[in-house]
């Protein structure tokens, strides 16, 4: 299992027929996007985005972004590519790097906070690209572009720019989300818990989404019994893997979650948010767990706690993708309690 | 050794005699059009071009994307992708073409260009001068070769990049290549050094067989190819092309001033091969075959060969035996020279190949 390696042991060479047979699960099952994510240990991921969307029809691709050195013109110029390939289907994840280790391999030797200020100019600068309201000028501590036009422009729809999903825990995360983002991407904890903090940034017009695993199944004890037989398959030197990860790790997201998960005695943080597989899968493998009744209804929870966007994962995800579109989002449709539910969830491509 | 032929792709929007000018009006030169551009690539195989050439600019689409999804739908065609240090760091340009490799089983090679233009330079956040952009390329290239050559964590320290520890779990993926084959485009001493250094091929804008010996001999010594940028206008007749020619510039459209808008461009550019290519052009027949006159309105990279099936073979073996052996060709309109070229020049070419070869005088490596 992925998740359960090393990152230099895992191998980067995409597999265009299976991505493909993703892809159409995904969009079998009513995911409306996927994410493409970002690592020295994968292939990149706007290539990827780019020769899968051309194959497809309907799925769209978030593209995660990694604060780094390349220029914000000629990021804007690939994205925009893309968006004419595709017929609009990119939107935009963007995290600030959350090793600095794998960050120096790229060029990039600023600090976490000072990644995310370069970020803002970053984005700032992608913005004004997207407005096309003539020429663009900037300069701030990290980018200087003068008169920068492009005539390649984001076609999409209505919309002139991608939307933004930015990912993060930490204080300067939460500001670059409500001044850049659409959707601030978050790891769970209990809804009570969440909610002041969701509805901060809610107040300044960001949407909030949850990042979360999945384990659904028709009833709580065949649940927790795939939630048993996870461990069981992912073992005991994955637990080191993370907990080296960990060690070298800056975000205050993944080490957040995963020192809760060492950490606290229980492994279930509510009686559906386990984390049991945090420690060797990492922090995005904090799960909802229960019966396709109880993980819509816990669903429900954090909608009404404000989060208006999912992006669930699944171990292994096609099984997982099955049991959401075919359990748990029957039940999502019986109430109809919120109107946001409404927007399909996203899905990571692995 | 035989000749190699590469193509241009066709641009979105592009029309038959399209200049500078006329392009920066239209919009769709930005927009890829992939149904006509992958029929283009079909027919591209069809003629016995190896690759096509995706340009880079600020009025294009970015070349390395492009060249994915018109890789997913063809099966043979290569594809020349053109870049420039100063863009992304290359440790994600390496991941990119790495992840590009393996989607399309390493049907690319490169064109490393300096960039031609301080102005386009600053629209991506770089200011450094023509002279300093070849040391930052050249940095630039032997960083992608480190990680290219997969001898564990590529460590570098330059005046212009810091690189740590960098590793990729993307290799290059090709049939027989480690890495791609890289042209370095670029008249100046820069160029030719970068070439020797960290490229392949040495690609220069056509001129006349003398002019290009000056620096031909240290390339071929140090075991790279020599390569030219060069158009074609064939015809059944010599009659026949040179109306073609004539008739390029002379249904030039008054009102977009293209003559004066590539004037402007040539004012704007810091490339010596560029300059040099449009000062050059007073003279319209710098040879029997070789043309000029389109320089002034379509831009340095229009100087062509004209004439009939035989003379334009002739003139390309001419080029093979100063050791010119790379070429990417265009013409106007694309698609319609390019299916002449492979129907009636490539297969004289060929036939003019064998007949030195076993002559005993075979074009030099």
């Amino acid at each position: 299992m992925k998740g359960a390696q090393a990152r230099a042991a895992q191998n980067g060479v995409p597999d265009v027929a299976a991505h493909l047979k993703y892809c159409r699960v995904v969009e079998e099952c009513g995911f409306e996007s996927l994410l493409t994510a970002f690592g020295f240990h994968r292939p990149d991921p706007i290539v990827l985005a780019a020769a899968l969307g051309v194959l497809t029809t309907k799925v769209k691709f978030m593209i995660a972004v990694r604060s780094g050195v390349s220029s914000p013109t000629a990021f804007v110029q690939q994205v925009n590519t893309v968006s004419v390939l595709t017929q609009g289907r990119v939107c935009l994840n963007v995290v600030g790097g959350h090793t600095p280790k794998e960050q120096r391999a790229y060029g990039d030797f600023l600090a976490h906070d000072e990644r995310y200020e370069r970020t803002d100019e970053f984005l700032t600068i992608c913005r004004a690209l997207w407005k096309e309201e003539g020429p663009v000028n900037f300069k701030g501590a990290h980018y200087q572009i003068e008169e920068a036009v492009l005539k390649t422009p984001f076609v999409s729809g209505e919309r002139r720019g991608p939307e933004i999903f930015v990912g993060g825990a930490s204080d300067v995360a939460l500001k670059l989300a409500i001044r850049h983002a659409d959707c601030l991407w978050t790891l769970p904890r209990s809804p009570e818990e969440m909610s002041g903090q969701v509805h901060e940034v809610l107040a300044s017009g960001t949407e909030v989404g949850l990042l979360v695993s999945l384990i659904a199944r028709p009833t709580r004890e065949d649940a927790l019994a795939a939630a048993a037989d996870l461990l069981q398959r992912v073992g005991g030197e994955a637990r080191q893997v993370h907990r080296e990860y960990s060690a070298r790790s800056d975000s205050a997201a993944f080490t957040g979650t995963l020192a809760r998960a060492e950490k606290s005695e229980s492994e279930w943080l509510t009686p559906w948010l386990w984390m049991g597989a945090v420690p060797y899968l990492g922090a995005p493998a904090i799960a909802l767990v229960g019966s396709y009744e109880e993980v819509a209804k816990a669903i429900r929870e954090y909608e009404a706690a404000g989060i208006t966007q999912f992006l669930f994962m699944g171990w292994p995800d096609l099984e997982e993708m099955r049991h959401f579109s075919d359990g748990v989002r029957p039940c999502l449709g019986d109430s109809q309690s919120s109107p946001t539910s409404e927007r399909p969830p996203a899905a990571m491509l692995k | 050794m035989t000749l190699e032929f590469h193509w241009r792709l066709l641009q979105g929007g592009e029309t038959a005699n399209m200049t500078r000018a006329a392009e920066g009006g239209r919009r769709e030169t930005g927009l890829p059009d992939l149904g006509r551009q992958t029929e283009f690539c079909r027919y591209a195989e069809q003629c016995g071009i190896t690759g096509l050439l995706t340009d880079i600019g600020a009025t294009k689409p970015d070349p390395i994307l492009l060249a994915a999804a018109l890789g997913m739908a063809t099966q043979n065609i290569e594809f020349i992708v053109a870049y420039r240090s100063g863009l992304i760091p290359p440790t994600t340009f390496v991941q990119q073409l790495n992840t590009l490799s393996a989607l399309i089983d390493g049907r690319f090679s490169l064109n490393i260009v300096a960039g031609h233009s301080p102005l386009e330079q600053r629209f991506y956040g770089d200011f450094l001068s023509h002279d300093e952009r070849y040391p930052r390329t050249e940095e630039f290239l032997a960083i992608c070769h480190a990680f290219w050559a997969g001898d564990g964590p590529v460590n570098f320290e330059g005046n212009y990049y810091r690189i740590q520890d960098g590793l990729l779990n993307t290799p290059f993926v090709a049939r027989v290549r480690k890495s791609p084959y890289i042209f370095v485009g670029g008249g100046s001493e820069g160029a030719r050094k970068l070439a020797i250094s960290q490229g392949s091929c040495w690609m220069r804008l056509a001129d006349t067989p003398a002019k290009l010996m000056s620096g031909a001999k240290s390339v071929l010594d140090a075991g790279k190819e020599l390569g030219l940028r060069v158009c074609v206008i064939c015809r059944p007749t010599r009659e026949e092309a040179i109306q073609a020619a004539s008739a390029l510039v002379s249904d030039l459209d008054p009102v977009l001033r293209e003559r004066e808008q590539e004037r402007e461009f040539i004012r704007r550019s810091d490339s010596i091969s560029i300059r040099q290519g449009y000062e050059n052009a007073d003279d319209q027949w710098p040879t029997p075959w070789l043309w000029t006159g389109a320089v002034r309105s379509h831009g340095s990279a229009a100087v062509a060969i004209v004439g009939n099936p035989d003379e334009v073979a002739s003139a390309f073996i001419e080029y093979g035996r100063i050791g010119i052996t790379q070429f990417i060709v265009s013409g106007w309109p694309k698609l319609e020279e390019m299916i002449i070229f492979g129907r009636d020049v490539i297969p004289l070419v060929r036939q003019k190949e064998r007949l030195l070869a076993e002559a005993g005088t075979s074009i030099p490596q």
